[in-house]
């Protein structure tokens, strides 16, 4: 038998727990069909979102998923661009005609699909993002020179998590596209993802008891978003995420990070999301999303 | 006297390749052990260390260079220490880990001397009156800033203990006037 788990026609971190929800109890006993054949536009969120489930798939040793590609041409191509069908193709069984990718990514694309195994690619992700993050982050959407910097120590940070906590490799993309709905503006999303044990189980040997009946994964996410605490017990751990909530209190931007059943998010006032959401249908691993928004003309 | 260590120039020897971005923490580590052996082999009181070819430094790297080479001094033995060639992400990075830790450091920036990091709103006060002094020991502090003598000997202490200035007898001097 097997499990169809469709992807949303529009794929966001909205539309991410539709997705997680097919998946049912972790790890699936099934078969599972992934299919994209309806979907219409993915943000980077929702792409690593698909690679991280076929990777923890992979290391659960589960049967390798089939993924259909988009019946659109121009989702399909533009999936191909950023890099997501060449890291499927490792993880699922790839069903429809998927086109070459381009030589050189979309623009509007700061950092294709990467993979994040060990540090060593943390570093060759800040320097191929720095070649295009001061003309994007600038010249587009408006945020001071020196703010690029703060941008790419962000994900220096986001990407160093997935190294030091989450027991396995994980994923990064980062783009810019407009948020219509929301937000009206064009913004800059770094999204991270993984699929090693995620906040709780990373924290709980030294922060559940502290919590008591309290701990999660809603919990857990509060101590190491909001109070900044780390499972290493030198004192000085937990501040890259510190440090990445000061540069979004700066430019007004948005963090949100689920992990297992609960997702957490500093939210601005441009936001309509909630802060804590608890009792999600489960997802391995931990997915941040990262926005930046393009500053208004006024304040520039 | 003084031992310059340019980091750009340690860090392109620690990881061997043309880095000019100073991120993650076995990064940092890897430079601060190549400072510390450095200094290990220095006569120079005051270490200064030089961001100037360094373009991106996060905030695992400023806390594994910046923090625990201030807070080894703790056990090792104590040196000065002055920043300079800082950008203002970078200065904000160090800024952070410092308050973090209570930790104070001091930097050049644009050639004039400020503090980063933690420290009572007296002791800044004093230090930036050291500073423009070139030199005070608690009677010059305390008629300078209009301050009673122990308000004043309490942030020349502090500033000492802190190693953001360089004692001589009673005189307190910035840590890069000779």
């Amino acid at each position: 038998m097997t499990r169809v788990i469709e992807v949303p026609a529009h794929f966001d971190d909205r539309s991410f727990d539709q997705f997680a929800a097919g998946f049912g109890p972790w790890p699936p006993e099934e078969k599972l069909l992934v299919d994209a054949r309806a979907a219409q536009w993915a943000s980077p969120y929702g792409l690593i979102g698909m690679l991280t489930a076929g990777q923890a798939i992979a290391e659960a040793k589960g049967e390798r998923p089939l993924l259909t590609v988009p019946v659109s041409d121009e989702v399909k191509r533009y999936w191909a661009r950023v890099g997501f069908f060449r890291h499927a193709a490792e993880l699922f069984e790839l069903h429809g005609r998927v086109p070459k990718a381009a030589a050189t990514g979309p623009s509007d694309v700061l950092l294709d699909v990467t993979p994040v195994k060990a540090m060593e690619d943390v570093h060759q992700v800040v320097e191929k993002i720095s070649e295009t993050a001061a003309r994007i982050l600038h010249g587009e959407l408006g945020l001071e020179r020196n703010a690029t910097m703060r941008f790419s120590m962000a994900l220096s940070e986001s990407c160093q998590n997935i190294v030091e906590h989450a027991g396995t490799g994980g994923w990064v993309a980062v783009q810019v596209y407009t948020f219509r709905r929301r937000l009206g503006r064009r913004v800059a999303v770094i999204a991270v993802s993984d699929a090693g044990v995620g906040f709780r189980r990373s924290l709980e040997s030294t922060h559940a008891k502290r919590f008591g009946d309290r701990w999660g994964d809603g919990a857990a996410l509060e101590a190491a978003l909001i109070q900044g605490v780390s499972r290493f017990r030198d004192p000085g751990r937990g501040q890259g995420l510190a440090g990445i909530k000061g540069f979004l209190d700066r430019w007004n931007g948005k963090i949100s990070i689920r992990s297992g059943t609960a997702r957490l998010a500093i939210v601005p006032a441009w936001d309509d999301d909630l802060p804590l959401a608890d009792h999600l249908p489960f997802f391995p691993g931990a997915q941040v999303q990262i926005t930046i928004p393009a500053q208004e003309a006024e304040a520039r | 006297m003084i031992e310059t260590i340019r980091i750009g120039h340690l860090l392109r020897e620690t990881a061997l390749s043309p880095y000019r971005n100073l991120v993650t923490r076995p990064t940092g580590a890897a430079v601060r052990i190549r400072i510390e052996d450095t200094l290990s082999r220095s006569d120079c009181l005051t270490a200064l260390l030089d961001f100037s070819d360094i373009e991106l430094l996060d905030f695992s790297c400023a806390e594994e260079i910046v923090a625990k080479l201030l807070l080894a001094q703790a056990t090792g033995r104590p040196r000065f220490v002055v920043l300079r060639g800082l950008r203002d992400d970078q200065h904000d990075a160090i800024e952070q880990v410092l308050i973090h830790h209570r930790l104070a450091v001091a930097a050049l920036v644009e050639a004039e001397p400020v503090l980063l990091g933690w420290v009572q709103p007296d002791v800044r006060a004093a230090f930036g009156c050291v500073c423009r002094m070139g030199r005070a020991c608690v009677h010059d502090l305390a008629a300078a800033l209009d301050w009673p003598e122990p308000r004043a000997s309490a942030a020349l202490e502090a500033l000492t203990l802190h190693r953001l200035v360089r004692p001589d007898g009673d005189l307190r001097y910035p840590l890069l006037v000779a």
